[in-house]
């Protein structure tokens, strides 16, 4: 296991080329270059605030276009990430199946020139935060922490994932539907605090709020970016998500690393036939 | 010190056609009362290989297709890893299984490079150390910028071969990516490869060209499937695998020449009546024969009808199927497509007036047995069979060899030879023998012919009709087309200035 880390180690460079040249032939013949990545987040921006302040105006929530975008960049960088990172080693299964190199660092790379975009993303949010005046505390030192738990969290499923479509090619179908509904099951454009603390279901007393949270880490990550970025709905500035509830999500999402990284390893060394 | 050692390693692949390739038919054949087909099948592509590579050592693998080598080499690179058995592979592994697998065509060759040295597994650093010394090997300085999609396909692999085999790797794997390029990169290719052995990196080398395997590599391991046949000198190896080859081709050869003759019985069965019974009958069968036969076969009718009148009857399939040859040949005089096989079958033909006719010809070897395929050097005698009808006086037996696009190669006579054939009369057979056969490796057509004394009357002329292969044996010429015994002596300029004096 220590040998397979450090062999991974010894490639971070061909990680680092293969985060290069997704970026490069992505942006290489668009005049408007990364603009384009911007594009979606902002469109579904401007669709929510017009649905939730003028179509919707029974929920009021104070700048909203900051509240939905704080959340919106993030999400893309988790969706566009986990469905490159899919379809990565088959996509690449030209280059699996004539040379050797770790194969994780084909579903790794993906994850991380995604988050390369999800980074050029983010001066437009604070542009956003600096014209709607929310104010910048200390809490945005937590940022890049909450980044690292996103990706570890995101390099977990996509491992898993990525696997899984090497033997079953509908894995990437069935989870352009399933992050939709993924989507709508995380609180995006809406805040968890509209979810009621407890439901009876099936005569079941189920308590929704905490479970939307221990099932959904993606729920428990945007959390934490509104809490550093927006504050609260009732207009409180932003502060440092809760120890208890960082520590909790930090956990869950290493764990989802390390489970990932063992059934990738599980099967790796079958996608040279396999692909 | 073995770098690599194999050790009883044997590699299975699963070939299940309906094997669920997508979650539905996982979920669809879990739900079916079809049982999930146990027998799927398995193929072993190696059984129980072991063999060690010591450092420095360059090891040609050699092999008909499908025979495990390119599985080896991709069980050496850890493509793909072995069912049983283990492999153990001590330092940089670089694996030219397929030029450019990494390239990406809207990054530039520069990019490329370095992104193509990364997946090979070296830094940036080491690469941009390298960088020059590939671009000049490619001859692409001036193209080095631009997107590879722009490339010619010899450019591409250009630049491709000259970034693997500048990683210096301590353990190269080569599977057949030698062809490439024009001549000039190819031999600048194969330079390079001798150059990264004397500097002591192991070379393990899958071809087909024996040459390579032999001019590179000192050691060879010939796999047959699934199993090392045998590893040892690669000179020696080589041979081995070659008569094996050879072995193979000539019984297959064998096989199918007489499954030609055994599935024309009825034609043999007219063609015999038309020689050898009745002129009546005779003339009856050969107008029949005629309406599907060549002018060139028309033109004996008259004759034969005199031969079948006073020659005694013969009784031999073979003669008679290869009277059948040319029956076989109008249609493809018709098509102006030539088969690569046989290019010039659609020149074959047959004439004479038939007072004595050419049965068949045989190549024999030293041992006199039967031969379709011969080599270079060996002796080989054309056995000319021969049935005169009649006597005839002084005849001329003569024969030619063409090469496969129609070049004479020779042209001797018993007459021009000054040796005498007093008469002919019944049945017969003349003897050619070459003591060492200098034809080089290729398909080659026999002529053979019968005439009388003056060269002028053709009794009975086989043109281009013994198709024959040579390989190559102990010679090891091969170049042109023939092999001339000769001497080589370094002569001093000492000895000549003694000579003087």
């Amino acid at each position: 296991m220590t040998a397979r880390l450090q062999e991974l180690y010894r490639y971070r460079e061909l990680l680092e080329n293969l985060v290069v040249r997704d970026l490069k032939v992505r942006y290489k013949h668009s005049v408007l270059g990364f603009l384009w990545s911007l594009v979606n987040p902002l469109l579904l921006m401007i669709v929510f605030t017009i649905v939730f302040t003028f179509m919707l105006p029974n929920m009021t929530i104070p700048k909203f276009p900051v509240f939905v975008l704080t959340a919106l960049l993030p999400w893309n960088f988790f969706n566009t990430a986990v469905m490159s990172a899919t379809n990565s080693i088959v996509q690449n299964g030209h280059l699996v199946k004539k040379v050797y190199f770790p194969r994780e660092i084909l579903p790794i790379s993906t994850v991380f020139s995604n988050f390369a975009n999800f980074l050029l993303a983010l001066p437009v949010l604070f542009l956003l935060i600096l014209l709607f005046r929310v104010p910048l505390t200390s809490a945005l030192l937590y940022l890049p922490l909450i980044m690292v738990v996103q990706i570890a969290f995101t390099i977990g499923i996509a491992l898993i994932l990525a696997t899984l479509n090497v033997f079953y090619r509908d894995t990437a179908v069935i989870m352009e539907v399933v992050m939709q509904a993924w989507f709508f099951l995380t609180p995006v454009f809406y805040p968890a605090d509209v979810l009621p603390v407890t439901k009876m279901i099936l005569g079941l007393e189920v308590p929704l709020r905490r479970l939307t949270y221990i099932l959904n880490p993606m729920a428990s990550i945007i959390a934490s970016y509104r809490s550093v970025l927006y504050g609260f709905t009732d207009g409180s500035p932003p502060t440092a998500p809760g120890f208890d509830f960082f520590s909790r999500t930090i956990v869950t999402s290493l764990l989802c690393l390390v489970v990932g990284y063992l059934v990738f390893t599980r099967y790796s060394h079958r996608f040279g036939e396999e692909v | 010190m073995a770098i690599i050692e194999v050790a009883h390693v044997s590699k299975c692949f699963h070939l299940e056609p309906d094997r669920p390739r997508s979650l539905q038919e996982l979920v669809v054949g879990k739900f079916s009362r079809k049982p999930h087909p146990s027998g799927s099948k398995l193929f072993w592509a190696l059984k129980d290989v072991s063999f060690q590579v010591n450092a420095g050592e360059t090891l040609g693998i050699i092999g008909s297709n499908g025979t495990g080598k390119s599985t080896c080499l991709k069980l050496l690179a850890r493509i793909i890893e072995p069912t049983q058995g283990t492999i153990r592979v001590d330092g940089r592994v670089s694996a030219l299984l397929e030029l450019g697998a990494g390239f990406h065509p809207e990054l530039t060759g520069r990019e490329n490079v370095f992104l193509n040295g990364s997946v090979l597994g070296m830094s940036r650093r080491e690469m941009a150390h390298r960088f020059d010394a590939i671009v000049a090997f490619a001859e692409l300085e001036q193209f080095i910028d631009i997107p590879v999609k722009f490339y010619s396909s010899g450019m591409y692999v250009r630049l491709a071969f000259a970034t693997a085999i500048n990683v210096r790797p301590d353990i190269l794997l080569v599977d057949e990516v030698l062809a490439v390029g024009d001549q000039s990169f190819q031999d600048k290719c194969l330079e390079r490869i001798n150059a990264l052995k004397q500097r002591g990196v192991t070379i393990i080398l899958v071809s087909h060209s024996l040459d390579a395997i032999r001019n590179l590599s000192e050691r060879a391991l010939w796999m047959d499937e699934g199993i090392v046949q045998e590893d040892g000198v690669s000179d020696m190896v080589v041979a081995r695998y070659l008569q094996y080859v050879h072995d193979q081709d000539e019984a297959a050869a064998l096989a199918t020449r007489d499954a030609e003759r055994a599935a024309a019985p009825g034609k043999v069965a007219t063609a015999q009546l038309a020689t050898a019974t009745a002129p009546a009958v005779a003339s009856e069968t050969v107008a029949i024969g005629d309406a599907t036969e060549s002018n060139g076969r028309s033109k004996h009718k008259p004759a034969q009808n005199t031969a079948g009148g006073n020659g005694d009857p013969h009784s031999d399939p073979r003669s008679d199927a290869h009277e059948e040859k040319p029956t076989a040949q109008p249609p493809a005089q018709e098509q102006p497509t030539v088969d690569p096989d046989d290019p010039m079958g659609q020149y074959r033909n047959r004439w004479g007036s038939r007072e004595a006719e050419i049965l068949d010809v045989r190549f024999l070897d030293q041992k006199n047995q039967e031969r379709l395929a011969l080599t270079t050097g060996e002796r080989v005698t054309v056995a000319i069979r021969y049935y005169a009808h009649q006597r005839i006086e002084q005849p001329m037996f003569g024969l030619a060899i063409h090469r496969s696009d129609g070049l004479q190669i020779n042209g001797p006579n018993n007459i021009l030879a000054k040796y005498d054939i007093p008469y002919i009369e019944g049945e017969g057979e003349v003897h050619y023998t070459l003591d060492v056969l200098p034809l080089l490796e290729g398909t080659y057509y026999l002529t053979a012919a019968l005439y009388d004394t003056a060269g002028t009357h053709a009794y009975d002329h086989h043109a281009l009709m013994y198709r024959f292969r040579v390989y190559r044996g102990n010679v090891e010429e091969r170049y042109g087309t023939v092999y001339l015994p000769a001497r080589w002596q370094h002569v001093h300029p000492v000895i000549v200035e003694d000579a003087r004096t």
